[in-house]
C-alpha cells in the first residue's frame, strides 16, 4: 500500500482559506486506513469547525473515488460532480493528486496527505513501514523475500555492513538490520549459500520513468 | 480522577446478618465476584470484581443483597407512575442491550399502546416486580431478553428464561391464565450497505468476534450469529458502509440534531455507555446536559462528536467502561485510542479541551458524576474565557 499520513489542518486551512466552495474528494484506493468517504466527512467537519473559529464558512461537498491515480475512473466519477467547486482537496497520495491536477488544470488541486513510501501496516501495533522502492530489477527471490533495497538504510546489495549490531541498524537502533532479517530468514530456509553470491551494482535506469503497456 | 474519594459508595451491597449461606448467589455470579469462605461458609463480595449485573439481587432467596439500582421499591414507584402515563394495561420488560424503539415493540409483540421499563438485563429483575405489576392492573407482561449468547452479563437471560418459565407455571396454577408472561428473544446487529462497501477489510481486522470475513472475489460478509453489536466496525468502517440497528448514523444524528436546541449553554452531550451508567427510571435532567446512550462507546463515531460541535454542542464527554470492565471483547480500549487520534486532530483548531473520554463503572456510582462535574467545571470555564 501506499503510506500517507494526514497533513496538520492549519496548513489545509491556509491552502483553502481563499475559497469557500470546496469538494473534497476521497481515495478508496491504497492507504491505510483508505482515506474514503469517511475520511472525506470528517475532514470536512473538521474544517468547518476550524473555518468558524478563522470567521471563514466554508461550504463543502464530499465524495470518493475507488482510485484516483486512475485518470479515466477519477473524471467519469468527479467530472460530473465538479461544478461550484472553486477548489478541490485531495485525499490522495501524491499520484492521486496529480491525476486530478490533469483532469481538472483550471482549478487549484490541494493534497491533504504527505506521501511517505510503498509500505506495510503491522496492525496491532499501529507502524507503516517501508517495503519497496520500486528499483524495477527484484531482487526477493535471492534475498528470503525481504527487501534490502528498500529496508537497508544503504540500499546494499551484499550485506550485511560492518554497522549491524544486535540485528539493528548503526544508523538507527530501532531500525532493524534488513540484511540480518535476511541471513536469519535464509537459514531458516537452507539456503544460506545465496549469500556468498556476489550481486553487482544496480542499474538505476532500471527503475525508470515510463513503461509502455 | 479522585478514586479515593468516589470509592466510598458502592452498588451492591451484602447484608450478612441475612445471609444463609445458600451459595445461589456465588454458584450465579458471571464474575466470580461472590465466593464462598471454604472455613466458615461465609459469602464475601468482591466488589472490583463485580460488574453489578444484580442476578445476585433478583435471585437470593433471603434477601441478603441490596443494589442501589432498580431495586424492588424503585421499580414498584416507577410502575405506578409509568402506568398513568402510558395508561395501559400492558407491560413490556426490556433489557436495554436489546431494545427496539416503539415501532420495534410494536412489530416483536403486536401492542402499539405499553408500558415501557426498560433496563440494563432483564436478569436484575426480581420476582415480586411481575407479581407487583399484575396487582397493579397490569394484565399482560412482554418481556424482552437479548439472544442467550448475547446476553451481556453471560447468564442474565438464560436464567431470565428459566424465572419467566416457572412464574408462567405458578400464575397459571393461581387461575391467571397461561402464559401471562410472554418472552421473546432479540439482539440487534451489523447492517452493510453493499453499494458503500470498498472491499477494504478494515472490519475484519476490528471485529472482536470474526464476524466479518472477506472474500476475494466475493466482497465483505457477516456471520450474524457471531455479531454480539459492538459497533465498533461501523465506527471504523473507511466508506461508512455498516451501521448497527437501533443506533444507525441517522437516528444519532436525529438526535443530536433535536437535543443541541432544547439545552442551555454551556450545552454538554454525554454519549455513555449503557453499560458503563446506569441511568435512574425517573431521571431528571439539567438542563445543560443531555445524554445519549450507545450499546458499547465502540460505536461512538468521530462524526457524532464533529457533529455535536457543529451543532451547537460545548462539550463532548465519553463514558466508557475500562478495558477490564468491557463487556464486549475490550473494544473499549480500541474506542479511546480513536477518541483520542480525534483529540490530536481537534488539537489542530484549538477545540481538543472539549472532548473528553473517561472510564467509569456502576459499582461506584459517583464515579461518572464527579467526571460529569469536573467536565462541566472546564467547559464552563472555556465559556466565559470566550466572553
Amino acid at each position: 500500500m501506499i503510506i500517507t499520513t494526514q497533513k496538520p489542518l492549519d496548513e489545509i486551512l491556509d491552502f483553502i482559506s481563499p475559497y469557500a466552495n470546496i469538494l473534497i474528494a476521497g481515495c478508496d484506493g491504497c492507504t491505510q486506513p483508505p482515506r474514503g468517504l469517511r475520511e472525506a466527512k470528517t475532514l470536512s467537519q473538521l474544517l468547518e469547525l476550524g473555518g468558524k473559529l478563522r470567521n471563514k464558512n466554508f461550504v463543502f461537498k464530499t465524495t470518493t473515488v475507488a482510485k484516483q491515480c486512475d485518470n479515466y475512473l477519477a473524471a467519469s466519477i468527479l467530472k460530473p460532480q465538479i461544478n461550484g467547486a472553486e477548489a478541490v482537496l485531495s485525499l490522495a497520495c501524491g499520484i492521486g493528486v496529480q491525476t486530478l491536477a490533469e483532469i481538472f488544470p483550471e482549478l487549484p488541486i490541494f493534497p491533504t496527505q504527505n506521501t511517505h513510501f510503498m509500505g506495510a501496516e503491522e496492525r496491532e501495533a499501529g507502524i507503516l513501514e517501508v517495503r519497496c522502492d520500486g528499483c524495477g530489477d527484484c531482487l526477493l527471490a535471492v534475498t528470503g523475500g525481504i527487501c534490502p533495497v528498500a529496508r537497508c538504510s544503504k540500499g546494499l546489495l551484499n550485506g550485511a555492513c560492518g554497522g549491524s549490531k544486535q540485528g539493528k541498524c548503526e544508523l538507527d537502533s530501532e531500525r532493524d538490520c534488513a540484511w540480518n532479517l535476511i541471513y536469519e530468514r535464509l537459514k531458516k530456509q537452507g539456503k544460506l549459500g545465496l549469500l556468498k553470491e556476489f550481486r553487482p551494482p544496480r542499474d538505476y535506469q532500471l527503475s525508470g520513468w515510463k513503461v509502455t503497456v | 480522577m479522585s478514586q479515593q474519594v468516589t470509592r466510598d459508595i458502592v452498588a451492591v451491597k451484602q447484608n450478612e446478618d441475612y445471609c444463609s449461606h445458600c451459595s445461589i448467589c456465588s454458584s450465579l455470579c458471571p464474575y466470580q465476584a461472590l465466593n464462598k469462605e471454604a472455613e466458615t461458609g461465609k459469602i464475601f463480595l468482591d466488589i472490583e470484581k463485580c460488574q453489578v449485573c444484580g442476578l445476585c439481587y433478583s435471585t437470593c432467596p433471603a434477601k441478603a443483597i441490596d443494589t442501589i439500582y432498580y431495586d424492588l421499591d424503585s421499580l414498584i414507584n416507577y410502575l405506578g407512575k409509568a402506568k398513568q402515563e402510558f395508561d395501559s394495561d400492558t407491560l413490556v420488560i426490556m433489557c436495554k442491550g436489546s431494545a427496539p424503539d416503539f415501532s420495534g415493540v410494536e412489530k416483536l409483540f403486536g401492542v402499539s399502546k405499553f408500558v415501557p421499563l426498560i433496563v440494563p438485563c432483564v436478569g436484575r429483575l426480581p420476582e415480586e416486580i411481575y407479581f407487583n405489576a399484575l396487582l397493579m392492573g397490569i394484565e399482560k407482561i412482554s418481556v424482552l431478553a437479548c439472544d442467550e449468547d448475547y446476553c451481556r452479563y453471560d447468564r442474565g437471560s438464560p436464567v431470565t428464561g428459566r424465572k419467566i418459565l416457572a412464574l408462567n407455571l405458578l400464575l397459571n396454577q393461581l387461575g391467571y391464565g397461561q402464559e401471562v408472561i410472554n418472552l421473546k428473544r432479540h439482539s440487534l446487529k451489523v447492517m452493510v450497505d453493499a453499494n458503500l462497501c470498498i472491499a477494504c477489510g478494515n472490519c475484519v481486522f476490528y471485529c472482536p468476534y470474526s464476524a466479518a470475513k472477506l472474500a476475494s472475489p466475493g466482497g465483505i460478509n457477516f456471520e450474524l450469529s457471531a455479531c454480539r453489536g459492538c459497533g465498533l466496525c461501523v465506527a471504523m468502517c473507511p466508506a461508512t458502509a455498516l451501521d448497527l440497528e437501533n443506533w444507525e448514523r441517522e437516528r444519532i444524528s436525529m438526535l443530536i440534531s433535536k437535543l443541541s436546541p432544547e439545552m442551555e449553554p454551556p450545552k454538554i452531550l454525554v454519549f455513555r455507555c449503557q453499560w458503563a451508567v446506569f441511568p435512574p427510571l425517573n431521571g431528571g435532567l439539567s438542563p445543560n446536559i443531555r445524554f445519549i446512550d450507545l450499546p458499547c462507546a465502540a460505536r461512538i463515531d468521530n462524526f457524532h462528536i464533529l457533529e455535536a460541535f457543529l451543532k451547537g454542542i460545548d462539550g463532548v464527554l465519553i463514558a466508557a467502561c475500562s478495558e477490564e470492565d468491557c463487556k464486549q471483547e475490550k473494544v473499549s480500549g480500541k474506542a479511546q485510542h480513536a477518541i483520542a487520534t480525534l483529540g490530536k486532530r481537534l488539537s489542530q483548531i484549538g477545540f481538543q479541551d472539549r472532548l473528553y473520554f473517561c472510564t467509569v463503572a456502576p459499582r461506584y456510582p459517583e464515579e461518572f458524576d464527579r467526571e460529569l462535574d469536573q467536565f462541566s467545571q472546564k467547559i464552563r470555564a472555556i465559556r466565559s474565557k470566550e466572553g
